[in-house]
């Protein structure tokens, strides 16, 4: 209630609160099972994403968090969205940055935070690897997977260990 | 002499340890002749020294002996023994007087005793071995209270005696020569004193003599006792008798001006022996700070719940004429330096006396907010009180204590702190009008309240009320109405016009600054308005929010269809809080008049078709007026004629319906319970949807059954019997107890076979029948059995009780069930759906925000997920801690969540 009148007063950032507490309710009136996000504060403009790595791929029984960001005038333009737990990923940097189109050029307006993150945990099990941010990840995917996992698990860290380094 | 005095002497020469005892006539002592000269030759050198020595030996020798005091047995009762028994003065001794104290005798340079020395020893002497003993065991113990009068008396008498005793040869021997000579010679004599002089020589003596007195008595003990005896002199020249030292003063008035004498008599009698001075004044001082506040609790003082009046007045007035010559009185008495009272300081202590009032009278605020406005008086005392400096922050932490201490607690009923409040508004605006007071001591009863959740609900409630005096039970205390409240309401309206910004109102002669001490957010509340304090209580937003909760039940019940209260109520809310927040009550209130002249239209429509003449004014009549309303677009409000539930009674035009229609867009949630109405209504109601769909442009409506009243004409075989404002359910199940189509009583009227088998239903065949909850189904049999329509035959089933006279229905029973009923039916109440309701409905919902919470941002305490789920939850969080805590304890259940100590939850992994 405070925040949507205080949002109506305040112009642009206002659809943009609206929009997201929105789509908030929405994630929380019919969550999808996998993947969730909450807002850090009162602003909305900032949320924390939790994904958990698809069963039958390296990343199963792992779970992710991303940070994510929103401009002004989202949803016209994409999110910043970021790994916060270092995945050893073919299509993510080891700051975290990802390599998805949706999330760049091939951005809509249609999307949504929920669309984002199921993108984002199918892109775990089908990393596209011809245009890779992490050349050895890719290499590794293509030729020795239990390599990989190994990388993958190495790399990992829980929640709580990502918690406790903050 | 033990060696600590001797120690002491070798440093300060003390008199009393060389004092000799008169010499003995018979050995002049002849000096001490040096080694190597003959004894007693008249030859040898410094004569004219010698022979002084000589000489002033035999004289010191007759003037001791002749001043020397008199030997007295231990027993003081001698003392008037005293001045008997002196040698006669001869010319000797004069002649040695003369010698010693004047002429050539007198003491070198202190090398020799000085006969005024001397005497003082003598007299110390005197005193230590025959007097001291006696007051010693005056004053050995403390002194009891009802005899410190004695104790005074008696000490300053002796005292006194002494004091005669020493003096009375110091006067007619010692001092004529001295001043004798002073007059005739200029010598300037090296005395002990620095100035001699006779003057200085007797104030020397007596200040010895003083000192010796003063320190025989334990001064602590001494000064305690005449500051009592000032006290209870005071208390009893003012008779005052509640006093601070317990003793019950006797309430026969005593002979005031007697009294007075005795007190003056002794005081002057204690100055004279010494006793007065600087002690004296401090014990004085303390006896009148004690006798003041005495003053102030004492009867003269007590509030005036009578005539309602200030006794601040009384008090100066106290001070004046009463307090101040007193002191002035007992200051000459003591001689005091400044025998003579300033008028600044009369009004120092007129001020202190009001301070003193003041806080006494602050201690018990709260008593007298509570007992406005015949507290009237207490609070005038306070508001004199505020004048002195300090006052006001005293006050306000002192009455904010007490409002923590006495009101703010759990224990106490919202209602009565709101009439609490509504007296500290009352009497703080008596007490300070221009508000600044009120608003500090007021927040955190303010603050207060908006913690509780009934306490809108109340004053909206309060302001609805009908203030008859026949229904004065209902403010009853542990009623949920405020009488305060609903007789604000009932006050005429006064103006509130605010003038656009009376600071730029330069003609205003009455103009005045805002006081120093308000608060930045401190606003002239020019009237004294109650009202506007409730209403401000909460942030326009909730107060509305609440307000249409109420109001909208409120309308729902209604029975008065000009809704004059209600239209009122709107009114006032508007011009405190300004129209535009309160669209939505407006539409409510709308929505129900409009509801009238549907009503109205559809009926006449209506009665073009049916040709029924009586059913013109069935939509004016009230107890037709019942309501289903139900949101969606418009709604409707209730069927009003229920159809009878035996088949063949037929009231004239058969049932009718009117409707409310309600904007749900801006009613709150209503309760929407789902089940089906009497067939009839039902037709009754597809026909009014027709109409009201060609009036109102193909708006739909929805239905809402809950919602509602009705009255249903009863026809058994016996009796007939009717009952109103019925809720629908109760309706509907009643209704089903009529056979229905398709059963047995398909050959014509039922009654015949109903005779020895009434029709009985079971809670299950309800249920199903009507689709109903088996809460409600069970709700509504209650009802009717309590009616001793029905009667439960076997556990769930029930059958209707054709037969009054023949039936075996135990009143007992009947009793019992209509009392459940009734306890049932105050739950089903409301017609705006309950917190707890909502909180169920939404249970799923809050849920998964706490666990969208708890993964993404990790473990939180309590606090932080409400604060989170207030923000977050669109449409808001309207709960509490319990309430949250309750949801995570459910989550916790399930596993879902974990507490991990304290009030931090997170998610439980694995």
């Amino acid at each position: 209630m405070a925040l949507s009148t205080g949002a109506r007063s305040n112009g642009g950032s206002a659809t943009v609160a609206q929009r997201l507490q929105k789509e908030l309710m929405d994630i929380m009136t019919r969550p999808t099972s996998g993947v969730t996000a909450f807002p850090d504060d009162e602003n909305m403009t900032k949320w924390t994403a939790t994904i958990e790595g698809p069963d039958g791929t390296p990343y199963a029984g792992l779970t992710f968090k991303l940070s994510m960001e929103f401009a002004a005038n989202y949803p016209y333009t994409a999110p910043t969205v970021l790994f916060r737990t270092p995945i050893y990923h073919p299509n993510v940097d080891f700051s975290g940055r990802i390599c998805l189109d949706i999330l760049k050029d091939k951005w809509s307006a249609i999307y949504n935070i929920n669309s984002v993150l199921l993108s984002l945990q199918s892109l775990l099990g089908e990393p596209n690897n011809s245009s890779p941010l992490n050349g050895q990840a890719a290499e590794l995917w293509e030729k020795d997977m239990d390599e990989f996992k190994r990388y993958v698990l190495t790399r990992h860290k829980t929640p709580e260990e990502l918690d406790a380094e903050i | 002499m033990d060696h600590r005095s001797l120690v002491f002497a070798s440093v300060f020469p003390v008199p009393s340890l060389s004092h000799t005892t008169p010499t003995p006539i018979a050995t002049p002592d002849l000096g001490y002749t040096g080694p190597g000269q003959s004894f007693g030759s008249p030859f040898v050198g410094n004569t004219s020294g010698q022979n002084r020595l000589v000489k002033r030996n035999v004289a010191w020798s007759t003037a001791t002996r002749f001043l020397s005091l008199p030997k007295l047995g231990q027993d003081g009762s001698s003392n008037s023994s005293f001045d008997t028994q002196r040698v006669p003065k001869t010319a000797e001794v004069e002649e040695a007087l003369q010698y010693l104290l004047v002429d050539e005798g007198k003491s070198e340079d202190g090398h020799e005793e000085a006969l005024v020395d001397w005497y003082t020893n003598e007299a110390r002497l005197h005193f230590a071995g025959f007097v001291r003993p006696a007051l010693k065991e005056l004053w050995q113990k403390d002194i009891e209270l009802q005899s410190a009068w004695d104790v005074l008396e008696e000490t300053q008498r002796t005292l006194q005696q002494v004091q005669d005793l020493y003096l009375q040869p110091f006067h007619e021997h010692i001092l004529p020569v001295i001043c004798h000579t002073n007059d005739s010679s200029s010598t300037i004599r090296p005395n002990r004193h620095s100035q001699t002089g006779p003057d200085s020589v007797n104030w020397g003596f007596r200040r010895d003599i003083h000192a010796v007195f003063a320190h025989c008595l334990p001064p602590h003990r001494f000064s305690k006792t005449l500051s009592y005896i000032l006290y209870d002199g005071g208390c009893r020249l003012f008779r005052i008798y509640v006093r601070r030292d317990g003793v019950h003063a006797n309430t026969t008035p005593e002979n005031t001006r007697a009294f007075r004498d005795r007190m003056t008599n002794l005081l002057r009698g204690l100055e004279q022996v010494g006793l007065g001075g600087d002690n004296a004044q401090k014990a004085f001082a303390h006896a009148m700070d004690k006798l003041m506040d005495s003053f102030i609790v004492s009867h003269y003082l007590k509030v005036d719940w009578f005539s309602k009046k200030s006794i601040v007045p009384h008090l100066r007035m106290w001070i004046k004429d009463g307090f101040n010559p007193l002191i002035q009185l007992i200051m000459e008495c003591l001689r005091c330096d400044s025998s003579d009272v300033q008028p600044t300081e009369l009004q120092q202590w007129q001020e202190m006396a009001l301070g003193r009032l003041g806080r006494a009278r602050v201690e018990n605020l709260f008593d007298f907010v509570i007992n406005w406005d015949k507290s009237l008086g207490a609070i005038l005392d306070i508001k004199e009180y505020l004048k002195v400096s300090g006052a006001k922050q005293q006050l306000a932490s002192s009455f904010s204590q007490q409002v923590s201490r006495r009101l703010l607690h759990p224990g106490v009923t919202t209602t009565y702190i709101l009439n609490v409040y509504i007296s500290v508004i009352r009497a703080f605006h008596e007490l300070e009008p221009k508000g600044v007071l009120l608003e500090r001591v007021a927040r955190p009863i303010r603050r207060y309240l908006k913690e509780r959740d009934d306490t809108a609900r109340i004053i909206i409630s309060s302001l609805l009320t009908e203030l008859n005096d026949q229904d004065r039970t209902k403010f009853a205390a542990g009623s949920e109405l405020s009488y305060e409240i609903a007789s604000e309401m009932q006050k005429p309206f006064t103006n509130v016009n605010q003038e656009p910004d009376e600071e730029l109102n330069w003609s205003d002669m009455n103009w005045q600054p805002l006081p120093t001490d308000a608060s930045p957010e401190y606003k002239k509340s020019k009237v004294e308005d109650v009202i506007w304090f409730l209403l401000t209580l909460w942030d326009r937003e909730d107060f509305i929010n609440e307000l249409k909760n109420i109001l909208g039940d409120h309308l729902l019940r209604c029975q008065d269809l000009e809704y004059e209260k209600e239209i009122r109520l709107l009114e006032l809310i508007k011009v405190r809080l300004g129209d535009d927040k309160l669209q939505a009550c407006e539409v409510m209130l709308r929505d129900v008049l409009d509801s009238k002249r549907i009503n109205a239209s559809i009926r006449a429509s209506e009665t073009l078709s049916l040709q029924t003449p009586n059913q013109n004014q069935l939509p004016q009549t009230p107890e037709n007026a019942p309501m289903t309303p139900r949101p969606r677009r418009p709604t409707t409000s209730g069927p009003s004629r229920l159809p009878p539930s035996t088949p063949n009674f037929k009231p004239p035009g058969g049932p009718v319906l009117n409707a409310q229609i309600l904007s749900s867009f801006f009613w709150p949630p209503l309760r929407d319970d789902e089940f089906l109405v009497p067939a009839p209504i039902q037709a009754l109601q597809k026909e009014y949807e027709a109409r009201f769909e060609r009036i109102k442009g193909m708006r739909k409506l929805r239905w809402m059954n809950a919602l509602g009243d009705g009255t249903v004409f009863l026809e058994f075989e016996d009796r007939t019997e009717e009952f109103e404002n019925l809720t629908p359910w109760q309706v509907s199940v009643i209704h089903a107890f009529q056979p229905q189509p398709g059963e047995e009583w398909a050959g014509g009227k039922g009654k015949g076979k109903a005779k020895d088998n009434s029709i009985t239903r079971n809670v299950e065949q309800l249920e199903e029948l009507l689709e109903m909850d088996e809460q409600l189904v069970r709700q509504a049999l209650a009802f009717w059995v309590g009616k001793t329509v029905l009667r439960e035959t076997h556990p769930d089933t029930y059958a209707v009780i054709e037969n009054a006279s023949t039936s075996t229905a135990d009143p007992d029973a009947a009793a019992a069930a209509q009392e459940l009923a009734e306890v049932q039916a105050q739950a089903q109440a409301g017609a705006v759906r309950s917190q707890s309701d909502l909180l169920d409905e939404k249970k799923a919902m809050y849920m998964s925000f706490i666990l969208g919470m708890l993964t993404n941002q990790g473990n939180m305490p309590v606090q932080r997920i409400l604060m989170m789920m207030r923000v977050m939850v669109q449409g808001g969080f309207p709960f509490g801690v319990d309430e949250l805590k309750w949801l995570l304890g459910e989550l916790a259940a399930d596993e879902k969540v974990v507490n991990f100590g304290g009030d931090v939850y997170g998610i439980r992994k694995g």
